[in-house]
């Protein structure tokens, strides 16, 4: 067998394995790969830093699910942090049925993560003061135009079932007059809904953090002002992660820091097996026409 | 190592569901079927107690009668069982379109339509500043020759031929950058299951 025949017909389980081995080296062997910040995702942070402290809050629409958490999970960690160091009110919801743990999870870490180190009240992140988890609603078109008029209309109780009247914070965020910008961390398409009906008819600013995959079709949206800003996947969350480390937000950085080193090596990887694939074909086609 | 039973659950069925990647066998499909169920468990489950129930059994059974009416266009999506009155179902699908029309209609005409075109629009003032002025040509060649290339009322021939031709490269530019960033995506999944393997499970990393 001629070497370009070898390399045409590597096993594909010989490929799983390198990648499986390429995605745990860099855990055991730690080092960093510089990040380029990408201009959306410092949009998005500059938008956040210009929100004036205990006045309007952030609505996070944390929507996506188990599977894309690697993506979506770090970057509502990085959000919450930055926002909750900056003192901006957090309003948290979510219209995916998978997303309601998962969040009820990101502002549980991030809270207790401050408190442990808070040492007065005011220090401290406090459930209905500092934010309020409103949980799921069904029928989100009409929950999103609801939202305009009453915010407490649309979730009359919280995720825990208590009554959103009784929130300090909630007593001064009623609709989207009182909201900053509507950040949706999200693994499919609800950012063109906000898009489309709340920032259509209330004029609602709209940010997003997105799965890799989703995130071409984003662009667009970026490049007219729809968006103010994005994340895009785990690279999105580690620019983030750097951001809020580097003005002094963070104490340390996150997961998809680590993550992206890994994704680094895979990268490299497979811009390897792409040319490899591609010169054993080329002489593979070549000999068989020689033939 | 970690003494969580469940996070003992979810490595096996990590495990099973990767052992495909080697060739199809049973603990792979066991873990396939019980991840249907669950998630059919999970969802009726959860829209029993998120949806149906507070936001219409327990409005009807308070005595607000007006519930009744979306319970019936609900009911009604049913009758497809029943041949002799199957035409029920139209009902409550003309009602969906009807209100999804009039709802989304306007809406994408001035967030996609008009302000994507907007966007595609340049004026002097765009060349102020002048990397983004560049850009936002290399944005205008691109639209016109793109919508060039899938104008097939006329025959890409003369000026039109060129134009398509760079219009596909445009196209192909796209592409790629959606198969870089869903290549980014896969692997970022890969990662999270390695991560959830050798840190809650095994205890080897942070």
């Amino acid at each position: 067998m001629k070497w370009y025949e070898v390399i045409d017909k590597i096993d594909r389980r010989v490929i799983y394995l390198l990648l499986t081995l390429f995605v745990i080296i860099p855990f055991f062997i730690p080092f960093t790969m510089r990040q380029n910040i990408m201009p959306q995702t410092k949009q998005l942070f500059d938008f956040i830093e210009s929100i004036h402290p205990n006045d309007k809050a952030v609505v996070l629409s944390l929507d996506y699910t188990p599977q894309t958490m690697p993506e979506c999970h770090p970057m509502a960690i990085a959000l919450l942090k930055h926002c909750f160091a900056r003192n901006i009110p957090v309003v948290g919801l979510s219209f995916d049925v998978q997303a309601p743990g998962l969040a009820v999870d990101a502002f549980a870490t991030v809270a207790d993560t401050i408190n442990s180190m808070a040492t007065s009240q005011e220090d401290s992140v406090i459930y209905g003061r500092d934010y309020v988890y409103l949980g799921w609603k069904s029928g989100f078109v009409a929950a999103m135009l609801d939202m305009g008029k009453s915010i407490a209309g649309v979730f009359p109780r919280d995720y825990f079932r208590n009554s959103v009247d009784s929130f300090p914070l909630m007593q001064k965020i009623n609709t989207y007059k009182n909201i900053a910008i509507v950040v949706i961390l999200s693994a499919s398409d609800y950012p063109e809904y906000w898009i489309l009906y709340p920032q259509s008819r209330y004029g609602v600013k709209i940010g997003a953090g997105l799965t890799a995959v989703m995130a071409p079709k984003y662009y667009p949206f970026l490049q007219t002002g729809q968006l103010s800003g994005m994340m895009s996947g785990m690279k999105g969350a580690a620019e983030y992660e750097h951001l809020v480390l580097n003005s002094g937000y963070a104490k340390r950085l996150g997961k998809a820091v680590t993550g992206m080193n890994s994704q680094s090596m895979i990268h490299i990887l497979i811009i390897i097996f792409i040319i490899l694939g591609n010169i054993g074909y080329f002489f593979s086609r070549k000999r068989k026409g020689e033939k | 190592m970690s003494t969580d039973p469940w996070i003992w659950i979810g490595a096996f069925l990590t495990l099973m569901i990767f052992s495909f990647l080697y060739k199809d066998n049973p603990f792979y499909k066991f873990a396939e079927h019980l991840f249907v169920g669950v998630a059919n468990g999970y969802y009726i489950a959860f829209y029993w107690h998120n949806a149906l129930r507070p936001n219409l059994f327990e409005p009807l059974s308070a005595g607000n009668i007006i519930y009744a009416i979306p319970l019936l266009l609900g009911l009604m999506y049913f009758a497809r069982f029943i041949p002799k009155v199957s035409w029920l179902v139209r009902i409550p699908i003309g009602f969906m379109i009807g209100w999804g029309a009039g709802l989304s209609i306007p809406a994408y005409f001035q967030a996609f339509v008009l302000k994507q075109l907007e966007g595609t629009i340049v004026i002097p003032q765009t060349f102020v500043n002048t990397t983004e002025g560049i850009w936002a040509l290399v944005i205008l060649i691109g639209v016109v020759c793109t919508l060039v290339y899938f104008y097939f009322s006329k025959e890409h021939k003369g000026i039109l031929k060129p134009t398509a031709r760079i219009g596909i490269i445009f196209i192909m530019i796209g592409f790629g950058a959606s198969f870089g960033y869903t290549v980014m995506a896969r692997v970022s999944l890969l990662i999270g299951r390695i991560q959830f393997l050798l840190g809650p499970w095994l205890g080897l990393i942070e």
